[in-house]
Formats: structure tokens, C-alpha cells, sequence
């Protein structure tokens, strides 16, 4: 039986592209190349409070079985997830929360850093990254015959320098630490 | 891009008026006429292609300029108004916007009696022209008189042949205006692929079209592979239906150098006979989407077929996002709850709920957001849910 991950996005449409390919290739990091990764579409999530509403209601009797939940909203509006986990973690599930600074989009521009009108450091503390930056980055660099607009290549571009990605997005670099720790206490 | 249409006495359809956008989604029961407004649009592509009445309603065999055209489904005795008896004109009226010319939009008006193989009173105007008026002078009158209007103003008369439209012989004849209006109506693709055609050898090398089942599905993969962006495009979204397992496409080549589709998982090569029917089918819906040459309108019905609920997003994405660039306007059916979950709510106005009245057997055809209660309702409850449990039929 493979390694059963839920990933809970802010937004299953569009987040999906970048979080799949993302999550799957950490995973695969860890050693877990075979991990069978679900992105949450039911219900569909409609921004942080209806997430955070989802994770302690029906998610629980839904997907408790599962192996791993990550819960990986934009960090712009969320606070602390330590409690969020604990609760979880009562009741036997093992959540590990990662917000994204100050979004996901963030994620996979960090693999194109060259390309973007704004310096690294704007990006990372950006309040309307995905409005100002991201869409014109995608308008450009995407292609509006894939899905997701072109993310889904965008992403996997990053994904060839991974350590990159770490090294400029410190959260992704504790969340691994904590998978791993986690994964290698559950062996 | 047909911007409306208006529909008497034609099946199930008493009188019925649609205005349709980018992408038209039409839900609905079994027999709720959701397939006699594809023969609807059927008759309108018959009559771009100017074929004589009868052989668009019951249609044409394979000749030297032409392939095979089907007619409808039941020919022309089961043309007129199902539920009242009589011999009454069906009347098609359509408003649109000729592709080729920006803002210039046209409106046809055209009659047949089905059983008599002719067609009656005939009306266009484009650009806010009136380009002609054809009317039959009494019900023996072998010819419609046809009055033209030049762009000059001049008027102009001839008899036409009744049995074809007026349209297209005012279009070879007349007025090269009307060229791009014959072209509107023409240019349509119905797109059912079969998957016993899309895993064969495709008899051509290149074309710009795929057939309407999926004929040449293969050259055209050959064709989509042959620019690197657009196979990446392409790729993409295949490696959405299937992660992990589609890392490139391409084709195989059979003795006489004849493409198969072949989809690669890291060294191993799957040809088109292994695949499973629905990654075939999405396969060539997607690269339906990639034709060189792109109809004005594509119809796809039951487009969930053999395609797995939680890949249905996927495919909601692909035909929001093909009908969003403005090429291609796509009409589709679907039975599945799965679908609707995926729509925005301002695709609510395009997405239209077809049912038979119980006492009269007429269909009506209403946008979802025009059914009584249903923004209240939907705001609370999944729209699956209420697709699923017959809410909105009943709401009607």
C-alpha cells in the first residue's frame, strides 16, 4: 500500500497545479517516490475560513484513514496553525501545516526569480502577489492552452532546481525537516 | 459565433428561443430535446453547406466532392412538431456574428416543410443590411421569388431552386457578403470519437480536421506534435488526466509509414490498442481543441463518457478554457451532477435546462439561472445535489 497524502488547498483550481507536483516531488525527497497524493476538491474550499471550517468538521470522518494531511493556505491571512495541528492530533490524524509567504503562487515563482519585474525579497512580502505579480508573470510566461493557464509546466520548471526552491521559500525547508522527522519516527 | 437561436415547430420544440455564449453546456433528462437542438444545429450546417432539404434531413451519400453526410435522427418524417397534427413550416431563425468580419452580425430567418422537400420564406440581413427576401407566391409555386438588395441599394430579383437554400445560391450567384454568413453555419464539428477509431491506423499523414468519430485521429496528433509548444500544451493536459503515467505523445508508424497514437511513460511506449476508452476519448476531445483548423462551433455530446468523476474537472477546465480564446464555440451535453459542480455561477446563464412539458410533450429550454429559486437555492446547496435529486426539474 502506497503512502496516502491529503493536500488541503485555499483553492483546489488553481492551487492543485503547484501543490501536486510540489507535494509529490518532496515526498519523493524523503523517499516516498510512490506516494499516492489526493488534492482536496469536495468540499470545495472557498478561502482560509471555510478550510480551516472543513479540517474540523467532515474531513475527519472522510479522510482519517489517510497516512499525512497537509494544510497549505496562503500564509498573508492565516495565524498560528500550531493549535490547528494539536487538535488534529488529538483525535489521531497527523496534520502539518504550511503557509506559504505571503502565497502559494510565490511557490512556483521562486524557480523563475530571473524573469520577474520585482526583486526576491518584494515578492516574498508582496500584499497583492497574485494580482500585481503572478498574473502578469503567468500571462506571460504561461500558456492559456494548458491547464491551470500553464502552471502545471511553470512548477515543474522550479521543481528542476528543488533545493532552490528551498533555499528562497525557509517554510518549504521546515516543512521538509518536519516530514522527514516524522516520516522516519513512523518507520 | 451564434449568438441566438430560435426554433418553431421542429420535434419536441414547439417554440423555443436560446442565446447561447463562448461555452453552452445543455443538462437535462433522457428525451428532454437536448439532442433534437443538436439536430437543430444539425439542419443549420446543411443548409451552409447549401444541400437540398432532403439531404440534410435525411441524408447524402460519399460523393467525388463530398464526404458522407448523416441526416438527422428520424429523417424528415419526424421533422415537424411532434404533438399536433398538421403540416406547418418549422422555422429556424439565427442571430450571430460572422467570424471572419469583426461586428458584423447577421440574422437568418428561414422555413421548410419537412415532408414537402422545400423550403419557403428566407430572410437575411448582415451588417444591419437587408441582403435578401425570398417568399413562395402561393403554395403551388414551384420557385420562391428571391428580392436581393445590393450594397449599392439596388434591388434585384430571380426565381430560386426551392429544394436548397436561398442562401447559399444568393452566395455563388449574387452577393460574396453573404460568404461569411454560409461559412458560420458550415463550419461546425461534431465531435463523437469512437474509440475503436481512435486506437486504428490513420489512412491520412496530415490533416487540419479530425473526422467526426475520430477518423485520422493519429495524423492529427502527428500534426499536433509537429510544433513543440502546442504538443506541450497538448501533453499537459494529458499528464493532468493521467499523472505520473503520460510523460510525452507521439505516433507509431505502421508498414506504409501510417501514424498510430503511442503515449510514453518514461522508456515504455503504450500504443493506441492498449489504452483504455476513456483516456482515448478525453485524448482526442483535447486534441480536438488543437486542430489546425479550429470550426467556428463545436458540438460534443455526453462528454463525461468513459471519463472518471475526478478527472471531470479536468475536462470542465479544458472546454472553459479552448471556448475562452474566442476560436471555437463549444455546445455540449452531459448527464453528470460532476460536471455542473465545476461551473462558475456566471456560466449559470449558459448552461440551460431542457424538459418535456408532461401535458402538452413540448421541451423548453431555460438557462439555470432563469429557473425559479435557483440563485437562492444554489448559494446553499451543491449544485450536483440538486441536479442529482431532480430538484430543478421539478422547479420547472
Amino acid at each position: 500500500m502506497s503512502f496516502r497524502v491529503l493536500v488541503i488547498p485555499e483553492d483546489p483550481t488553481y492551487n492543485g497545479y503547484i501543490l501536486q507536483p510540489l507535494v509529490e516531488r518532496m515526498l519523493s525527497e524523503l523517499g516516498k517516490p510512490n506516494a499516492h497524493v489526493t488534492i482536496l476538491t469536495n468540499p470545495k474550499l472557498n478561502g482560509y475560513p471555510h478550510a480551516v471550517r472543513a479540517i474540523r468538521g467532515d474531513l475527519i470522518d472522510r479522510y482519517s484513514h489517510l497516512d499525512l494531511w497537509l494544510f497549505l493556505p496562503d500564509g498573508d491571512r492565516t495565524g498560528d496553525l500550531t493549535p490547528l495541528e494539536t487538535e488534529l492530533g488529538e483525535q489521531g490524524i497527523h496534520l502539518f501545516c504550511c503557509a506559504a509567504q505571503p502565497e502559494v503562487e510565490a511557490w512556483l515563482l521562486a524557480g523563475h526569480r530571473d524573469r520577474l519585474s520585482v526583486p526576491w525579497q518584494q515578492v516574498r512580502g508582496h500584499r497583492r502577489l497574485k494580482e500585481d505579480v503572478f498574473e502578469p508573470f503567468l500571462t506571460e510566461f504561461g500558456d492559456a492552452r494548458s491547464p491551470g493557464g500553464g502552471r502545471e509546466r511553470l512548477i515543474r520548471e522550479t521543481l528542476a532546481n528543488y533545493r532552490g526552491l528551498l533555499s528562497v521559500c525557509p517554510e518549504l525547508a521546515q516543512l521538509e525537516n518536519r516530514l522527514r522527522a516524522f516520516l522516519s519516527r513512523s518507520t | 459565433m451564434i449568438e441566438q437561436i430560435s426554433i418553431k415547430n421542429f420535434k419536441s420544440f414547439k417554440d423555443v428561443s436560446v442565446k447561447l455564449g463562448p461555452l453552452n453546456i445543455f443538462i437535462g433528462p433522457n428525451a428532454s430535446g437536448k439532442s433534437n437542438f443538436f439536430d437543430a444545429l444539425r439542419v443549420l450546417q446543411g443548409i451552409g453547406y447549401g444541400f437540398t432539404l432532403h439531404e440534410i434531413l435525411d441524408g447524402k451519400p460519399k460523393s467525388v466532392t463530398s464526404e458522407i453526410w448523416e441526416g438527422i435522427r428520424g429523417g424528415s418524417a419526424q421533422v415537424g412538431f411532434a404533438f399536433e397534427n398538421g403540416d406547418k413550416p418549422t422555422s429556424l431563425q439565427v442571430t450571430g456574428e460572422v467570424r471572419r468580419e469583426a461586428n458584423a452580425s447577421f440574422h437568418l430567418a428561414i422555413s421548410f416543410i419537412a415532408g414537402k422537400g422545400r423550403f419557403g420564406e428566407e430572410v437575411l440581413s448582415l451588417a444591419g443590411d437587408n441582403i435578401y427576401h425570398a417568399q413562395a407566391e402561393g403554395a403551388t409555386t414551384p420557385f420562391p421569388r428571391v428580392t436581393y438588395f445590393t450594397d449599392e441599394g439596388r434591388r434585384g430579383s430571380f426565381d430560386a431552386d426551392q429544394t436548397c437554400p436561398v442562401l447559399t445560391q444568393v452566395a455563388r450567384e449574387l452577393d460574396r457578403r453573404v460568404e461569411p454568413v454560409v461559412h458560420t453555419l458550415a463550419d461546425m464539428q461534431r465531435t463523437d470519437p469512437s474509440p475503436a477509431l481512435l486506437r486504428a491506423y490513420s489512412k491520412a499523414y496530415e490533416i487540419k480536421r479530425m473526422g467526426e468519430q475520430g477518423e485520422n485521429f493519429a495524423a492529427l496528433i502527428r500534426m499536433i506534435c509537429s510544433d513543440p509548444g502546442t504538443k506541450e500544451a497538448y501533453l499537459t493536459w494529458l499528464r493532468e488526466l493521467r499523472p505520473r503515467e503520460v510523460d510525452d505523445v507521439g505516433v507509431l508508424k505502421g508498414a506504409l509509414g501510417e501514424p498510430m497514437l503511442m503515449m510514453k511513460e518514461g522508456d515504455r511506449e503504450w500504443p493506441a490498442p492498449v489504452l483504455s476508452d476513456g483516456t482515448l476519448r478525453f485524448a482526442a476531445i483535447a486534441a480536438a481543441f488543437f486542430q489546425p483548423d479550429m470550426p467556428g462551433i463545436m458540438t460534443i455530446e455526453e462528454i463525461e463518457n468513459g471519463i472518471h468523476a475526478s478527472r471531470l474537472r479536468l475536462l470542465v477546465e479544458l472546454l472553459r478554457n479552448r471556448a475562452a480564446e474566442g476560436k471555437t464555440q463549444v455546445i455540449v451535453t452531459t448527464h453528470s451532477p460532476l460536471v455542473l459542480a465545476w461551473l462558475k455561477p456566471e456560466e449559470y446563464a449558459t448552461t440551460f435546462y431542457c424538459k418535456r412539458d408532461e401535458e402538452t410533450g413540448e421541451s423548453h429550454i431555460v438557462p439555470l439561472n432563469e429557473i425559479p429559486r435557483f440563485q437562492e437555492i444554489v448559494s446553499k446547496q451543491p449544485i450536483s445535489d440538486l441536479f442529482a435529486e431532480g430538484w430543478m426539474e421539478a422547479a420547472l
